[in-house]
């Protein structure tokens, strides 16, 4: 018995070592770069096999083959959870990215390809890209800048090992400018919608019809915000609920800026546009509407009584693209169809 | 038919409301004492809701129902898929972003030969001189070598003098960037329709 064994178990051993070298001996490399890929490819594909035969069919006990099973399955409404915090990248428990279903960043959509949109990819890029072009000759090498960080210059003993000065003109590093290429178009991130309710402190209806209103100007769920401390020259006190914000993402953003451009500028009387000191020199974008000016947005024209009308809000909209600087922010909402006026800072 | 039902079809379907068609000399009429309250009428004028004791002023009915609509969303719950309808669910899914990267790709695509033809058409003009010929020997030269047409930049460009000054003329006009940072026209800045306007242009408009 034991040398049935023993026989067998050599053969096998044997089998093994052989198997490599009668694998390398047929010529592995068949297919050549001239030759055809295609005819690589299986011509039947398990689609076209044929339904399994009457006798598999009623054999088939669904009940019995799970039964037989040694682990179960989980139950059928078993959804996975993902952790609800993140524990590091050494944590057993990862996240699921989030394109995943499964994961609680998921948002699902987009569920509609906005005007703005199309316009943005057919035209805008196009067009911006063409006229900020700056082109660099093969072989030219970009001059060396001077240190952003500067570095302690002087006798001081106190200055080894000491962190690195701040820029010049700031105390903050100002984001860097890439070179102009197809990747590097400023686009559209999202808008911030934001009212100030001061008499909200006083009767909270305010605060409720300046939220109902923004979320339906946006589609946006809207965030409260309460005063952090008091200042009496603008009426705050500490605590209490002042003011509304709408953060849009996505597809709601340039459904936004579609209405707001299409339907609200351009039915204020006397507009010169969005002063050209604004922005951040970071690629954000900041205006306000009048009161009288939100309620030109067609979702509270249509049933503007619903809402009271002296509580109605104004707002501020920023917008947030990603160009490094404000002249690029303002040739991109420029393009868009919002203009500006006055000194233009850059 | 008796006379008095005859009187009765000439009744006037709605009572009068004003009281002034009642003689001077009715009881219904208020007494004009100085002493009393100045009220004007015997009867609350206001509506039974107000009258209830315990229910105080409700308020704007249009700010009662805007806090009841904030607070009852009408968002449904998170799906609860089983086993096979979230499997169905993924895939459909990872189709979906496939497909959008597919589009993402064609766009990038689109905009990457747009900017290699505009970057060879500005290489080619750089190295032109004033006979349509290219400079000899002009590309892969660095900074400063001779034969190296055109310049480099929108700085470099404005500089050249010299025998160089036709070499990379056209080039130096492409790269003069006057007028680009001051916008967008408005009338240009307009987003894409499914149909063109009734009437195409307006003709009349001024800035």
């Amino acid at each position: 018995m034991a040398l049935r064994e023993l026989r067998s178990k050599t053969v096998s051993a044997l089998w093994r070592d052989l198997r490599p070298c009668a694998s390398s001996a047929r010529p592995n490399g068949l297919r050549h770069a001239s030759s055809n890929p295609l005819d690589d490819l299986e011509s039947s594909s398990s689609l076209s096999t044929p339904p399994p035969s009457n006798d598999i069919i009623k054999s088939w006990d669904p009940v019995v083959r799970t039964r037989s099973r040694k682990i179960q399955l989980p139950p059928s409404r078993y959804q996975f959870r993902s952790p609800k915090f993140y524990r590091g990248p050494l944590h057993p428990h990862q996240p699921p990215p989030p394109s995943d279903p499964s994961s609680r960043l998921f948002q699902p959509g987009p569920f509609s390809l906005p005007r703005l949109e199309q316009t943005y990819e057919s035209t805008i890029a196009p067009d911006l890209l063409t006229m900020t072009y700056a082109h660099t000759p093969p072989g030219w090498v970009k001059p060396p800048k001077a240190q952003r960080l500067r570095e302690w210059v002087g006798d001081s003993p106190y200055f080894k090992n000491r962190p690195l000065r701040g820029p010049r003109g700031g105390a903050h590093l100002r984001l860097l400018t890439p070179p102009r290429n197809f990747r590097t178009i400023p686009k559209l991130t999202g808008v911030t919608v934001h009212s100030m309710v001061p008499a909200a402190q006083d009767d909270s209806a305010y605060m409720h019809v300046a939220g109902m209103i923004l979320q339906a100007i946006t589609n946006v769920r809207v965030t409260t915000h309460r005063a952090r401390k008091s200042v009496a020259s603008w009426g705050l006190r500490d605590k209490k609920f002042v003011s509304v914000t709408a953060k849009l993402e996505r597809e709601d953003v340039y459904h936004f800026l579609g209405k707001l451009v299409d339907v609200v500028l351009p039915r204020i009387k006397e507009w010169k546009g969005v002063k050209g000191t604004s922005g951040d020199s970071s690629g954000n974008i900041t205006f306000g509407l009048e009161p009288d000016v939100v309620a030109f947005f067609p979702e509270i024209e249509v049933n503007y009584d619903v809402y009271p009308p002296k509580m109605i809000p104004g707002c501020h909209i920023t917008i947030h693209s990603t160009a490094t600087n404000d002249r690029d922010a303002r040739l991109l909402l420029q393009s868009i169809g919002i203009p500006f006026y006055g000194k233009m800072v850059n | 038919m008796p006379p008095s039902r005859c009187l009765f079809t000439f009744r006037p379907t709605f009572r009068p409301t004003a009281t002034s068609q009642l003689p001077p000399t009715c009881l219904l009429r208020k007494p004009c004492t100085p002493t009393s309250t100045p009220q004007t009428a015997s009867f609350s004028s206001s509506s039974q809701l107000f009258a209830r004791k315990g229910k105080g002023d409700k308020g704007d009915p249009r700010i009662t129902s805007i806090r009841y609509h904030l607070s009852h969303a009408l968002t449904p719950r998170p799906l609860r898929l089983s086993r096979l309808r979230a499997l169905r669910h993924w895939t459909i899914h990872r189709a979906w972003q496939l497909h959008r990267n597919k589009q993402r790709a064609a766009a990038e695509l689109t905009l990457e030969k747009q900017y290699a033809s505009m970057r060879a058409a500005c290489e080619a003009l750089r190295l032109i001189d004033e006979n349509g010929l290219t400079v000899p020997g002009g590309s892969g030269l660095s900074v400063g070598e001779e034969g190296y047409g055109g310049g480099v930049g929108v700085n470099e460009a404005k500089g050249v003098k010299g025998e160089g000054r036709n070499v990379g003329r056209l080039y130096r006009a492409a790269m003069d960037k006057t007028g680009v940072w001051d916008g967008v026209p408005i009338e240009y800045a307009r987003c894409q329709t499914d149909f063109p306007a009734r009437e195409g242009w307006n003709h009349g408009w001024t800035r």
